[in-house]
């Protein structure tokens, strides 16, 4: 189950999600349609929830 | 009219000819004719022991469990059907018993496929190929079990039974379904059909059979997912079931399983899983065996990267779960100028062949060594 998601950033751009699961395994996931991970996210964005958005400055 | 088995006495008497075998009318005898991978149960990357689970969950390469309301064991386990050349099964041990599933609860042990791996079965058209599945199977339970092939493109089910008749005995099964001229499947890499054991049903999902004639409309709702299932497999915690040598192939007769050499069924089943450790060892552990790493500096962030290529082109760009050399999840280690330590571990420039790894380092510091494991699941 997905505890947490934060956009990841690299050389300021948003590359992938860092996705922290309930067992404490965290993961990054591409934005990728085909992937499931990615599917599962928008799925638990869809649910409500909220992702961590920290942009670098 | 095809030709289901080469058989001594089919050449002998001419039931075979030399045309035959020139025409394709010799059915199953062409190689990778099964469409299930790792059918053998032989390939099991995660781990050989997986306890406490639930819904969701792979375990063996390829096989994962579906559905809500059981808890459960799943091993790799040497228990085989004799004489058959099989070295593993896969055993699913209840370990939490649920005497009275509630409507929406269900067990299903499934395995996924993608659509452009099913083109030649021809579904959706007036020459849909039959399907024919075999596998091996031995529980304590004995009664009417049920399969499920769902096609995930055109949200249809075709329901199938098989009867385990002697309790604690290895037996082969075979089931035979017609194809579904009326919907295909999609031209792509994701995800268009499922093929399902089932265990246990609460009543959305059981109590008619319409799927046991024809492919049928399916929603979560749809009672005849699970036609005629007889058994509540996760009635009791003694409950085990054992299964091997599972095959889908096109036709209408089984033939014997395929065994494919370890390293290429390996490699077909690192399209949707793969890692940087050794084979037996669990992701997460404190090894520096396989470990990703690479040496140079560190960019104006405080980043250092390193690409790995994959073992195998994988289905999609997969997820990246990274490993410190301690064990420690989303970390990677560094060595700079004297000191080492952990640091934040994300992916970028993700693609079907390789992804850039990069670890946090700090900003500042000529990074002299950056080191990882990761895991990559691009899944179904």
């Amino acid at each position: 189950m997905i505890s947490t998601v934060e956009k990841s950033y690299f050389m300021g751009e948003f590359k992938s999600y860092r996705v922290t699961y309930d067992n404490g395994i965290v993961s990054s996931v591409p934005l990728d349609p085909d992937n499931t991970d990615y599917q599962a996210i928008q799925q638990w964005i869809s649910e409500g929830n909220t992702v961590i958005d920290n942009p670098p400055e | 009219m095809a030709i289901d088995k080469i058989t001594t006495a089919a050449i002998t008497d001419g039931t075979i000819t030399s045309s035959d075998l020139a025409s394709g009318a010799v059915q199953n005898q062409s190689a990778f004719k099964n469409i299930i991978i790792n059918g053998s149960m032989d390939i099991s990357q995660r781990g050989t022991s997986f306890t406490s689970v639930t819904a969701n969950t792979y375990t063996l390469d390829r096989w994962l469990t579906s559905g809500t309301g059981y808890t459960l064991t799943i091993t790799q386990d040497t228990d085989v059907p004799t004489g058959q050349g099989f070295a593993k099964s896969n055993k699913l041990q209840v370990t939490s018993a649920n005497t009275s599933p509630s409507a929406g609860e269900s067990l299903q042990y499934q395995t996924r496929f993608e659509g452009q791996m099913l083109q030649y079965l021809k579904f959706g058209t007036s020459s849909a190929e039959s399907l024919t599945l075999s596998f091996w199977v031995k529980s304590n339970l004995t009664g009417v079990y049920c399969t499920e092939f769902q096609n995930d493109d055109n949200d249809k089910t075709r329901g199938a039974n098989f009867t385990i008749s002697s309790a604690d005995t290895w037996e082969k099964k075979t089931i035979t379904i017609s194809g579904d001229t009326a919907s295909g499947f999609t031209n792509d890499n994701n995800r268009s059909m499922r093929l399902s054991f089932g265990l246990m049903s609460g009543s959305n999902t059981t109590g008619t059979n319409a799927s046991i004639a024809n492919w049928v409309t399916r929603s979560s709702n749809t009672t005849s997912i699970f036609p005629n299932l007889g058994v509540n497999f996760c009635s009791s915690t003694s409950n085990y079931i054992n299964i091997v040598g599972v095959q889908l192939e096109a036709g209408t007769s089984a033939s014997d399983f395929e065994f494919l050499p370890t390293d290429v069924n390996l490699t077909r089943c690192q399209r949707y899983y793969q890692k940087s450790y050794d084979l037996g060892t669990a992701p997460g552990t404190a090894t520096d065996n396989g470990v990703g790493w690479t040496s140079g500096s560190g960019d104006s962030n405080g980043n250092a990267a390193f690409l790995p290529p994959f073992k195998t082109t994988m289905r999609a760009a997969p997820t990246v779960t990274g490993y410190a050399r301690d064990g420690t999840s989303g970390q990677g280690s560094y060595f700079r100028n004297g000191a080492s330590g952990n640091g934040t571990l994300a992916a970028h420039m993700y693609g079907q062949n390789s992804a850039s790894i990069y670890i946090g380092t700090g900003s500042g510091w000529s990074t002299s060594v950056i080191a990882a494991h990761y895991v990559l699941v691009s899944e179904l």
